[in-house]
C-alpha cells in the first residue's frame, strides 16, 4: 500500500513544485510621448520637394486628377501619379513639417505646417515650389493625440522668430506585466476612465475616416479642386477655403489660389474633428455632436442646428438628404458604442434620427449612392446596399474581412482603401466583387 | 507537460490491449464531481514588490465513458468551472484507471484533456475572454464495493488557459492578457 501511495505524493510535491500558481501575463502597447522643440525659423525654411519617399505612416488621402496625395503623418505628403490606377508611380515627397491635412485646387496646395497654411505650386510635383504663407493662424494641434503649441521663450511674443514649437515624437512601447487574473472592472486601474474625449484628428487611425463620395462631392465651383474624405480638416467651397481647428472654423480667402488669405474664424464649440460640405450646407463633425452650418453665402457660414450624439469619433458624410455618421470606440474617442446612425438633414435646421445599425468597430466610410462603404478596422470592410433606409443591415453585399480597413474613398468606378498596412486600390464596377487593382504597402 | 500527455496516450493505446487479454463485458460508467480548486497568484501591483493572493474556485464535472477492461475506462469529461472572471465549460477526453483492485477502498488514476469553452461566460464591457487548453491528471481514491457504485476523492492539478482582451486604458492601443489557471483540484464524487 504504501508504494502505492508513491504516485500521490508525487502529484501533491509537482503541484507545489508548479506552485498551483496562476500565472496571468497582460500584454500592453502604449503610446510614448518624447518631448521635442524645432524653432518656427527651422520649420518654414523646411518646406521642399523631395525624391519620393517609402510609406511609412499615412494619414489623409486626397485625389486630384491623376494625382493621388497622400499625407506622411507631421512629415509632408506623398505624390503619386495614379492615372494607370494598377500601377501608382510616386513621383516626389513634399517635405512640410507638420503637416496633417491639405487641399488641392487648381495646381495650387494648401498643407498646414504646425501654426501656418503653406499653398504651393504643384504644377511640376517633382519641382514643388512653396508661392504663399499665412503665418500663425493655427494655435495648436493634434496628432497622434499628442498636442503641439507654440513656446515663446525668452520672454518673446509667441510669433517672434525665435518662438519654438512645442511637440512630442510618439513611439509605442510594448511591455507585459503580471496580473492577478481577476480584472474585470470597465475602467480598471489606476488612471482608469481618464481617457482624452477628443479624437486623434490628424493620426492614421483617425484620418481612418476619410470618406469622399461621387454623390457628395466636397467641392462646389470656384475652380477645380480635388476630393478629400468626410474626416478632411480642410475644405474647399467657391472662393474659401475652410480649415477646422479644435473649437473653430477657419476661413481662407483663396480667390487668388497662389496667395491665400486670412479671412475670418467662427467659433463654434470644442473637439471639432471633421468638416465635410454638402450642397450649401457645412457638416461638422465633432466628438459630441454634428453641427450644421448655412454656407449660402460662403463669406459667413451660420449655424442651422446640431445634431447630439453620445461621446465617440464620428465619421460623417451626406448624401441624398440622409447624413450617414458612424460612432465607435477606441482609444481616443471614449465611446461605447460601435453605430451607424443614418439622420435625416432635409431639413437643416432640426435633423432628425432615421435609425441607427450596430456596427464592429465603423471607422471611415464612403457612399457612391446606392452602394455604401463602410470601415470596419480589423474586421475588414463591408459593402452596403442604401437603397432602404431601413433595412441597411439586411442588404450587406459583401464582407471583405482579410484586410484592415480604415479608411475609404469611393471615385464610382474605382475604390480607395487605407489601412494598417498600406493603401489599396480597387475596381469597384461591381461592388460584390471588388477586384484589387494595386496596393503601396507600408514599410516597417 | 509533456510526459503527463505521454502518460495520457499510454493509457490510451494500452487500455484496448489489457481488455483483449482478459475477458471482459464492456459497460457504462459515469463518475459525477463536485469540488474547488486552488490555487495562489503572485503578481506586480504597481510598485517592486509583489503581491501573493489565495484563490478559490468552484468547479464541476461529469464523465461518461465506457469500461473497457477491470482497470481502465475511457469517456468523454463535461465540466464547469467558475473561475471568478472567467466561467469555462470544459469539454474532454477522460481516463480513468484502477491502480488496485479488488479491495473496497482503490487507487485510482484519472486523467482528461481537452478545450475549455467560454460560451456562457458573461463578459464586462470592453472584455472579450476566449477559452483555451485543458489539462488535469491527478489520482483519487474509491470507496465501495468493486462492482456496485463508489464514492470518490480526487486530488488532481488542473490547468485551463484563458485569453482575454481588455479594454484600453490611457495611451494604450493594446491590451490583452494570457492567463494560465494552475489549480489543484480537490472533488468529491460518485462513480456508478
Amino acid at each position: 500500500m504504501k508504494t502505492k501511495l508513491l504516485p500521490l505524493i508525487i502529484v501533491i510535491l509537482s503541484c507545489g513544485l508548479w506552485s498551483c500558481n496562476d500565472q496571468c501575463k497582460e500584454t500592453r502597447v502604449t503610446r510614448r510621448l518624447t518631448p521635442f522643440t524645432r524653432t518656427l525659423k527651422d520649420i518654414r525654411s523646411a518646406v521642399k520637394a523631395e525624391s519620393a519617399h517609402i510609406l511609412k505612416r499615412p494619414g489623409k488621402l486626397y485625389t486630384k486628377g491623376k494625382y493621388l496625395f497622400i499625407n506622411e503623418i507631421k512629415q509632408g505628403i506623398h505624390v503619386i501619379d495614379n492615372s494607370d490606377p494598377s500601377n501608382p508611380v510616386f513621383v516626389s515627397f513634399i517635405s512640410i513639417p507638420g503637416n496633417g491635412d491639405l487641399a488641392v485646387r487648381d495646381n495650387i496646395l494648401f498643407a498646414d505646417s504646425y501654426t501656418d497654411l503653406v499653398s504651393l505650386d504643384i504644377t511640376d510635383p517633382v519641382n514643388v515650389k512653396e508661392v504663399g504663407r499665412v503665418q500663425n493662424v493655427f494655435k495648436n494641434g493634434q496628432f497622434d493625440g499628442s498636442w503641439w503649441s507654440v513656446n515663446a521663450g525668452n520672454g518673446s511674443v509667441w510669433d517672434a522668430e525665435d518662438a519654438a514649437i512645442q511637440d512630442f515624437n510618439v513611439d509605442f512601447v510594448t511591455e507585459t506585466i503580471t496580473t492577478n487574473c481577476e480584472e474585470n472592472s470597465i475602467y480598471p486601474g489606476w488612471g482608469g476612465g481618464v481617457f482624452l474625449a477628443f479624437a486623434d484628428m490628424a493620426s492614421f487611425s483617425k484620418s481612418a475616416g476619410a470618406a469622399g463620395s461621387a454623390s457628395a462631392s466636397p467641392n462646389s465651383s470656384g475652380g477645380s479642386s480635388g476630393q478629400a474624405g468626410s474626416m478632411a480638416r480642410f475644405a474647399l467651397h467657391q472662393n474659401f477655403l475652410y480649415t477646422v481647428s479644435q473649437t473653430s472654423l477657419h476661413l481662407f480667402d483663396v480667390s487668388k489660389p497662389e496667395k491665400p488669405a486670412d479671412f475670418s474664424t467662427v467659433e463654434i464649440g470644442r473637439s471639432i474633428e471633421t468638416i465635410f460640405p454638402y450642397q450649401n450646407k457645412l457638416f461638422i463633425g465633432s466628438a459630441n455632436g454634428m453641427f450644421i452650418y448655412d454656407n449660402a453665402n460662403p463669406a459667413k457660414p451660420t449655424q442651422l442646428s446640431v445634431f447630439q450624439h453620445g461621446t465617440a469619433c464620428d465619421p460623417v458624410v451626406v448624401a441624398n438628404d440622409i447624413a450617414y455618421v458612424t460612432l465607435r470606440t477606441g482609444t481616443n474617442c471614449n465611446g461605447a458604442q460601435n453605430q451607424m446612425d443614418l439622420v435625416d438633414v432635409s431639413n437643416a435646421t432640426s435633423p432628425k434620427l432615421i435609425t441607427s445599425y450596430q456596427m464592429q468597430n465603423p471607422h471611415g466610410l464612403s457612399i457612391d449612392f446606392p452602394t455604401l462603404y463602410l470601415c470596419e478596422g480589423d474586421n475588414g470592410l463591408k459593402v452596403f446596399d442604401a437603397t432602404d433606409k431601413m433595412t441597411i443591415d439586411k442588404n450587406l453585399l459583401a464582407h471583405f474581412k482579410d484586410m484592415d480597413a480604415y479608411d475609404v474613398i469611393s471615385l464610382g468606378k474605382t475604390l480607395l482603401l487605407i489601412g494598417k498596412d498600406g493603401f489599396y486600390q480597387y475596381d469597384s464596377s461591381d461592388p460584390k466583387n471588388l477586384r484589387l487593382l494595386s496596393k503601396i504597402l507600408v514599410q516597417k | 507537460m509533456k510526459a503527463l500527455i505521454q502518460l495520457f496516450l499510454i493509457f490510451l493505446v494500452i487500455g484496448p490491449a489489457i481488455a483483449q487479454k482478459v475477458p471482459f463485458k464492456k459497460k457504462y460508467i459515469n463518475h459525477t464531481e463536485l469540488g474547488g480548486l486552488f490555487g495562489r497568484v503572485k503578481y506586480s501591483n504597481g510598485y517592486q514588490e509583489s503581491q501573493v493572493d489565495s484563490k478559490a474556485s468552484l468547479t464541476m464535472q461529469t464523465f461518461n465513458g465506457v469500461k473497457f477492461s477491470d482497470r481502465l475506462a475511457a469517456g468523454i469529461t463535461v465540466g464547469v468551472d467558475w473561475y471568478k472572471t472567467a466561467l469555462i465549460n470544459p469539454i474532454a477526453a477522460g481516463i480513468r484507471y484502477d491502480l488496485m483492485q479488488d479491495k473496497n477502498a482503490r487507487l485510482f488514476a484519472t486523467a482528461d484533456a481537452g478545450y475549455g469553452f467560454g460560451w456562457f461566460h458573461q463578459d464586462s464591457d470592453g472584455y472579450d475572454t476566449k477559452g483555451g487548453l485543458m489539462l488535469n491528471p491527478g489520482l483519487g481514491v474509491k470507496y465501495g464495493k468493486p462492482t456496485g457504485n463508489a464514492f470518490t476523492i480526487t486530488l488532481t492539478y488542473k490547468r485551463q488557459n484563458v485569453h482575454a482582451d481588455k479594454p484600453l486604458q490611457w495611451e494604450q492601443t493594446v491590451r490583452y492578457e494570457d492567463r494560465v489557471y494552475n489549480r489543484l483540484a480537490l472533488r468529491i464524487g460518485m462513480s456508478f
